[in-house]
């Protein structure tokens, strides 16, 4: 009984700090307007505008990390409602965007700025990332075929697309 | 007598320039072989000879305009012209470090290539800059415009530190030149040049410690120039590049309209109105300033500059010249105490607003005295 007891204590404590750190302190944004939202097209234009205020290496490494974390909370909504279709193209515009964060930062160094700062933010980004990821691989069909009322169907490998999306993102831990 | 005023006033001048040099940040590497260490040693001399500087300084000015008659236009134009001559050769960051923010913003857009909106100065970790710069973990607080204007400065000082510095401190000094003539335009009064040019707490802000108010307000007088003239067109886009400075000058539009109107109604004689509320107007903003951080001494530039077009207000003119003494007495409580938190907060609130309360005190006594003896 002692054992048991004791065995159990120390498998909380072990299993406390695993699960602190594997938590990231990343915080990502609100879900902005979602599709069929009549501001939904403004908030596109809205981005796309902003794509060239976020210039220099570090503003488009921000403006594409911002990006993919909009995408990505718009896919979790998605997935959540069943929007399979919907959820899946904003995963893959939130793959876009976070691939294109680290060549950012290889040409912030190349022009000699300091970019220790922001590869902690996207360690810290790609954690939360894959945390999301995975909870939403928890919750979604492995397949599923999307059946509009009218035009073709259209079939989702899910999960292996999710699992692209963590990859994508452990490379950059 | 006039050339003892002069002697002392250039002489006072010359001294405040030299007293700027022992407030040296330690961390400035430029100029660290003049770095003494007095100020952080020496607390209480510090101030006391602050104090005294700037009594001698009020002291000086209230001569100057005492004897305005004395002064004619040629005396006045070398008076502001060796002002601004020794001044630009002050050290600017010896009572705020805003000079050193204009610095890295500039830094951030033309050298690193990055938005100064979104990148903060710290971001650039191992730049120099960031030993000294006090504001590194904000993004530009300025208007685009402001951004835009130094780079003048900063590529006509090929990336030199010391010479980026000195070159930002003559470009605003041209800025208070033309503040000036702007004013100059406007009255063809001796005493609103005067009032303004020699005001010690415009010297000290916009001179010494190269302020970019002076830019801001240099614009909006402009523009007001050109509506007087009605050339709306040409007031409209002076007061838009005012806005794009500093923001504080948003507050001038409602006057810009009132004006339209008294143009459209071809209405006369109203011009002191006018300066007036917009010199109210910018004091609004000034004390409405303390609910965004708090009352900076140098915001005292933004009511000046409408107050020395109006000339018929003696109180309100006093008033002003009162609370231009408590701004830059409000330095004070960090000179002596070296902390520059919220335990202060009280203190520099009561130094700054003690001289135009008992100014006003003073003149409410006077007024029952007065009235009571006759």
């Amino acid at each position: 009984m002692k054992f048991v007891l004791a065995s159990v204590i120390l498998l909380l404590l072990l299993s406390f700090p695993f699960k602190i750190n594997a938590q990231s302190p990343y915080v990502l944004p609100y879900p902005s307007f979602m599709l069929g939202n009549p501001f939904y097209k403004i908030s596109l234009i809205k981005d796309e505008i902003l794509r060239y205020w976020y210039f220099g290496n570090f503003g488009q490494f921000k403006y594409n990390l911002k990006m993919s974390d909009k995408y990505l909370v718009e896919s979790k909504t998605l997935f959540e409602y069943s929007q399979y279709l919907l959820g899946y193209k904003a995963l893959l515009k939130s793959d876009f965007y976070f691939s294109n964060t680290l060549p950012n930062l290889v040409k912030a160094d190349k022009n000699n700025k300091n970019t220790a700062g922001n590869r902690l933010l996207l360690k810290k980004a790609s954690l939360k990332h894959i945390e999301v990821l995975k909870k939403i691989n928890g919750e979604v069909p492995e397949n599923y075929l999307w059946q509009p009322e009218k035009g073709a169907s259209t079939y989702l490998k899910l999960r292996k697309t999710i699992e692209k999306s963590i990859s994508i993102r452990q490379k950059y831990l | 007598m006039k050339k003892i005023i002069y002697f002392s006033y250039f002489l006072l001048l010359v001294f405040f320039s030299f007293f700027s040099y022992l407030f040296i940040d330690p961390n400035l590497v430029y100029l660290k072989n003049l770095y003494t260490g007095f100020v952080f040693e020496n607390r209480e001399v510090t101030t006391l000879l602050y104090i005294v500087l700037v009594m001698a300084f009020f002291l000086g000015y209230s001569q100057i305009l005492k004897n305005i008659r004395m002064i004619d236009i040629s005396s006045l134009k070398l008076l502001i012209g060796l002002t601004a001559l020794i001044l630009v050769f002050s050290y600017p960051a010896f009572l705020s470090f805003d000079i050193f923010n204009y610095i890295a913003t500039a830094k951030t857009l033309f050298f690193y290539g990055e938005n100064p909106y979104l990148v903060m100065p710290i971001e650039f970790a191992g730049d120099p800059l960031l030993l000294f710069t006090h504001a590194a973990n904000k993004i530009a607080l300025y208007g685009p415009l402001w951004i835009g204007l130094t780079s003048i400065p900063y590529f006509l000082s090929f990336g030199h530190f010391l010479t980026i510095l000195f070159s930002l401190k003559v470009f605003i000094a041209l800025f208070y030149l033309g503040t000036i003539y702007t004013l100059w335009k406007i009255t063809k009064n001796v005493f609103s040049i005067v009032f303004f040019a020699f005001n010690p707490l415009v010297v000290v802000e916009t001179l010494m410690s190269s302020h970019n108010d002076i830019v801001m307000m240099f614009f909006a007088l402009v523009s007001f120039y050109f509506l007087s003239k009605r050339k709306i067109f040409l007031a409209m886009s002076f007061l838009i590049v005012s806005i794009l400075i500093k923001y504080a000058t948003i507050f001038l539009i409602p006057v810009f309209i009132y004006v339209l109107i008294k143009i459209v109604k071809r209405e006369k004689n109203y011009w002191d109105n006018i300066y007036l509320i917009s010199a109210i107007l910018m004091f609004t903003i000034f004390l409405l300033s303390s609910l965004r951080v708090e009352i900076y001494s140098w915001y005292g530039i933004w009511f000046l500059s409408f107050l020395s077009l109006v000339q018929k207000r003696k109180t309100i003119l006093y008033g002003s010249l009162a609370l231009s003494l408590g701004l830059l007495l409000r330095y004070i409580p960090f000179m002596f105490f070296g902390i520059y938190d919220s335990s202060t907060a009280i203190l520099r609130e009561a130094v700054t607003f003690f001289p135009p309360i008992f100014l006003y005190l003073l003149i409410i006594l006077r007024k029952f005295v007065w009235a009571k003896n006759t």
